[in-house]
C-alpha cells in the first residue's frame, strides 16, 4: 500500500502537473481568461490587460531576483528600453510592429550585459546599486539624445498589425497579450526545472559552492540578466503598445519599485506567486480607487491630486506588511491553504 | 582658469551634500551590514522639519539646530525599533527591501503633508556674499563645507579614540564574536541609526539653507549612492572624500562636457570604478568562505 506521494523517478520530479488534472484546470483557467472579453466590459479588459504585461515583467525579474539571486533595482531601465525600442523601430525604421516586439526584448537583453557584466564582479548591495544606476543612466540618456527619443516630450507608438489584422481593438490586444503571458509562464516553468534554472538556484544559495560544482557564474549570471530583460523588455514594448505612448515619466524608478513589492507579495523565486503578485498589486489600486470612491469627494480630490503619492505609499506598506507578516508570499498563503485541505482533519 | 577653480568650488559645495549622505550610508552599513536606502528620503523628511520648525515657529538658528537633530534622532531610534530590529537575522534581500519600501512611505506621507511645492527657507545664515581668491560664497555654502569638515574630524575621532566607537568597529567585523564578548549588539544598531539621522539632518539642513526645501531632495539619496561606493560602503570617511569627488566630477562634467552628463557622471564614474575595485577606494574586501 502507498503511503505517500513519492517520486521515484529523475522524470517524475520535473514534471510541469502531477496529474493530468493539473492540465486541465490550467486550461480552465486560460480558457475561461480567453472568454473574459465576451463577458466583461472595456474597464475590466483594460485591468485584465495591464495585469498581464504586469506579470510578464514580473516573471522575468523573479527569474533574476527570486530565482538566480541577483537584486535588481533597474528594472525600469529595461522596461523603458522595450517600450521606446517598439516605438521607435515601427515609426522611424519601418519594422513591422510584431517583428518589432521581440526586438524591443531582445534590444533589451543586449542592453543588460551593460549590468550583468559588472555583476560578474559585485554582489549583494553593490549589484543592487549598478543596477540603480543603470535605469538612472537609461533616463538620462533618453532625455538627451532627442533626435533619435524627443526627449522629453515622448512619442507616439503605432498600434500592432499582425498578418492583416489590425490589434488596436482592446479585447484583440488583450487576447495578444494572455497569449504571450502564458508562452512565458511555460517558458519559465520550463527554465526553472532544467539545468539553466537548477544552475540559478545553486548560484542564489551560495556562489562560490556552485561554482566549485562546475557551474559557470560567468555564464549563467550573464543569461540570467539577458532573460530577465528579455521578459522585461517585451513587457516594456507591450505596455507602450497599450498606452500608445511612451514618455520616460511612465518608466520611472518607482515602476522597478513596484515589479519588486509584485514578487516579494507573490513570494519570491515562486513562478505562480509571480502572476498572483502581479495581479494583486495591479488589482490593489483598484480597490483603494474605488474605497476612495466611497469616501466622498474631498477624499477623491486627494487622489487624483496626490495619486502618484499614494501608490507609493500603498506599495511601501504592502511590501512593509508581507515581509513582517508573510514573507512567503502569496504562494505561501496558497500552499499552506491546499495543505489545510488536503491534510483535514489532521490539520492544525 | 577662473571658470575651473569656479567649477571645482561649487562642486566641492554640492557634494558635501553627497559626502554627508554617504556617510550616513557608510554608518549603517559599517555596524548592520545593510545599505539604507531610505536615507535621501530621511534627510527630506528632516529638512521638512526644519522648515516647519522655522517658519511656523520662527525659530532662531540655535533652537533650529537643537530642535532639528533632536528630531533626527528620535526618528532614527524610531526606525530602527520599529522597522529594522524585527527584521534581524532575516536574508538581505528582506532587509533591503524593508528600506526601499520606508523610503517610499516616508517620500510618499512627506508629499502628502506638505505638497509638491518648494518651499524657501528663511536666511538665517546671512546672505552676504563670501569672497576667497576668485571664488565667492553664500555663507550657507561655507558653513556646509565647515560641517562636513567637522562631521569627519568627529567621526574620525569616534572611531578611534572612544571605547564605543571600538566596539561599533568590533560589531561590524562580526556580530556574533562582540556579542560573545560582552557587547550590546543592539544598542550598537540602534545607535548607527541615530548618527546616521543625523547625518542626514546636517545634509536636508545644508540643502535646506542652500538651495529649497522640496521634494526633489529625496533624489539626492539616490544620487549621493556613487559616492558612498567610490568610498567604499563600510568606510564612513571614505564617504566624505568619495562625495567630494563625485560633486566635483558631475560639476565639471556638466561644465565643460554638456548639462545632461551632470546627473549621470557620477554613475558612470562608479561602474568603471567597480570594474577595477569592486569594493570601492576604501572598502574592505572580505574572504569568503564556503
Amino acid at each position: 500500500m502507498r503511503s505517500g506521494d513519492f517520486k521515484e523517478s529523475y522524470g517524475q520530479l520535473v514534471v510541469l502537473a502531477r496529474n493530468p488534472v493539473g492540465w486541465v484546470y490550467a486550461a480552465g483557467a486560460v480558457l475561461a481568461l480567453s472568454l473574459l472579453p465576451v463577458f466583461a466590459g472595456g474597464y475590466v479588459i483594460n485591468l485584465a490587460t495591464m495585469a498581464g504585461i504586469a506579470a510578464i515583467g514580473v516573471l522575468g525579474l523573479n527569474l533574476l531576483c527570486g530565482v538566480a539571486g541577483q537584486l535588481s533595482l533597474g528594472h525600469a531601465g529595461f522596461l523603458a528600453l522595450g517600450g521606446y525600442a517598439q516605438a521607435i523601430l515601427v515609426t522611424d525604421y519601418g519594422v513591422p510592429g510584431w517583428i518589432a516586439l521581440p526586438l524591443s526584448g531582445a534590444i533589451a537583453a543586449a542592453a543588460s550585459l551593460v549590468v550583468g557584466i559588472p555583476s560578474l564582479r559585485l554582489r549583494g548591495l553593490y549589484l543592487a546599486l549598478t543596477t540603480l544606476a543603470f535605469a538612472y543612466i537609461v533616463r538620462h540618456l533618453i532625455l538627451i539624445s532627442e533626435d533619435i527619443t524627443r526627449g522629453s516630450s515622448g512619442m507616439p507608438v503605432p498600434s500592432l498589425a499582425v498578418a492583416g489584422l489590425r490589434l488596436d481593438q482592446q479585447a484583440h490586444f488583450y487576447l495578444l497579450v494572455l497569449a504571450l503571458l502564458v508562452a512565458f509562464t511555460l517558458c519559465t516553468l520550463n527554465l526553472m526545472r532544467s539545468k539553466v534554472g537548477r544552475a540559478w538556484k545553486a548560484i542564489r544559495d551560495h556562489d562560490i559552492a556552485a561554482s566549485a560544482m562546475g557551474i559557470s557564474l560567468t555564464r549563467y549570471k550573464l543569461l540570467a540578466f539577458m532573460v530577465s530583460a528579455f521578459y522585461a523588455g517585451v513587457a516594456g514594448a507591450l505596455m507602450a503598445l497599450h498606452i500608445r505612448y511612451v514618455n520616460v515619466d511612465n518608466f520611472s524608478l518607482l515602476l522597478s519599485v513596484e515589479a519588486l513589492a509584485m514578487i516579494i507579495v507573490g513570494g519570491l523565486g515562486r513562478t505562480h506567486g509571480a502572476i498572483m503578485g502581479a495581479v494583486f498589486l495591479s488589482l490593489l489600486h483598484e480597490v483603494i480607487r474605488i474605497a476612495f470612491g466611497y469616501g466622498g469627494s474631498a477624499l477623491q480630490a486627494l487622489l487624483t491630486d496626490r495619486i502618484y503619492e499614494i501608490k507609493e505609499i500603498l506599495y511601501g506598506v504592502v511590501i512593509l506588511l508581507f515581509l513582517r507578516l508573510e514573507p512567503e508570499g502569496l504562494a505561501g498563503i496558497w500552499r499552506k491553504t491546499k495543505r489545510f485541505w488536503v491534510k483535514w482533519p489532521l490539520s492544525q | 582658469m577662473e571658470y575651473f577653480v569656479n567649477l571645482v568650488a561649487s562642486g566641492l559645495v554640492a557634494g558635501s551634500v553627497y559626502a554627508m549622505i554617504a556617510m550616513g550610508f557608510a554608518m549603517i552599513y559599517r555596524a548592520t551590514g545593510m545599505l539604507n536606502f531610505a536615507q535621501g528620503e530621511l534627510m527630506m523628511l528632516v529638512a521638512y522639519i526644519a522648515f516647519g520648525l522655522a517658519s511656523t515657529f520662527g525659530a532662531n538658528l540655535p533652537v533650529l539646530l537643537a530642535g532639528v537633530f533632536v528630531a533626527a534622532i528620535l526618528l532614527g531610534l524610531l526606525i530602527e525599533r520599529v522597522f529594522i530590529r524585527p527584521m534581524m537575522g532575516e536574508p538581505m534581500f528582506s532587509r533591503v527591501m524593508v528600506t526601499i519600501a520606508l523610503a517610499v512611505v516616508i517620500r510618499g506621507v512627506t508629499i502628502l503633508i506638505w505638497g509638491q511645492e518648494p518651499y524657501a527657507m528663511p536666511r538665517l545664515l546671512g546672505t552676504e556674499l563670501i569672497r576667497i581668491g576668485p571664488v565667492s560664497f553664500y555663507p550657507a555654502q561655507v558653513w556646509t563645507l565647515v560641517m562636513v569638515a567637522v562631521l569627519c574630524v568627529v567621526t574620525w575621532v569616534f572611531f578611534n579614540r572612544t571605547r564605543f566607537g571600538v566596539v561599533m568597529r568590533a560589531t561590524a567585523n562580526s556580530e556574533s564574536t562582540a556579542l560573545l564578548m560582552g557587547v550590546n549588539v543592539r544598542l550598537v544598531s540602534a545607535v548607527a541609526w541615530a548618527v546616521s539621522a543625523c547625518f542626514a539632518a546636517a545634509a536636508g539642513l545644508a540643502f535646506a539653507f542652500m538651495f529649497s526645501v522640496e521634494p526633489d531632495m529625496s533624489s539626492m539619496g539616490l544620487r549621493a549612492f556613487p559616492a558612498a561606493i567610490l568610498g567604499g560602503l563600510d568606510s564612513v570617511l571614505g564617504g566624505a572624500l568619495g562625495g567630494l569627488v563625485i560633486g566635483v566630477v558631475e560639476n565639471l562634467a556638466g561644465g565643460y562636457l554638456g548639462r545632461g552628463l551632470k546627473e549621470i557622471a557620477g554613475f558612470l564614474l562608479i561602474v568603471v570604478v567597480l570594474m577595477v575595485r569592486p569594493y570601492g577606494l576604501f572598502g574592505q574586501r572580505h574572504i569568503e568562505r564556503v
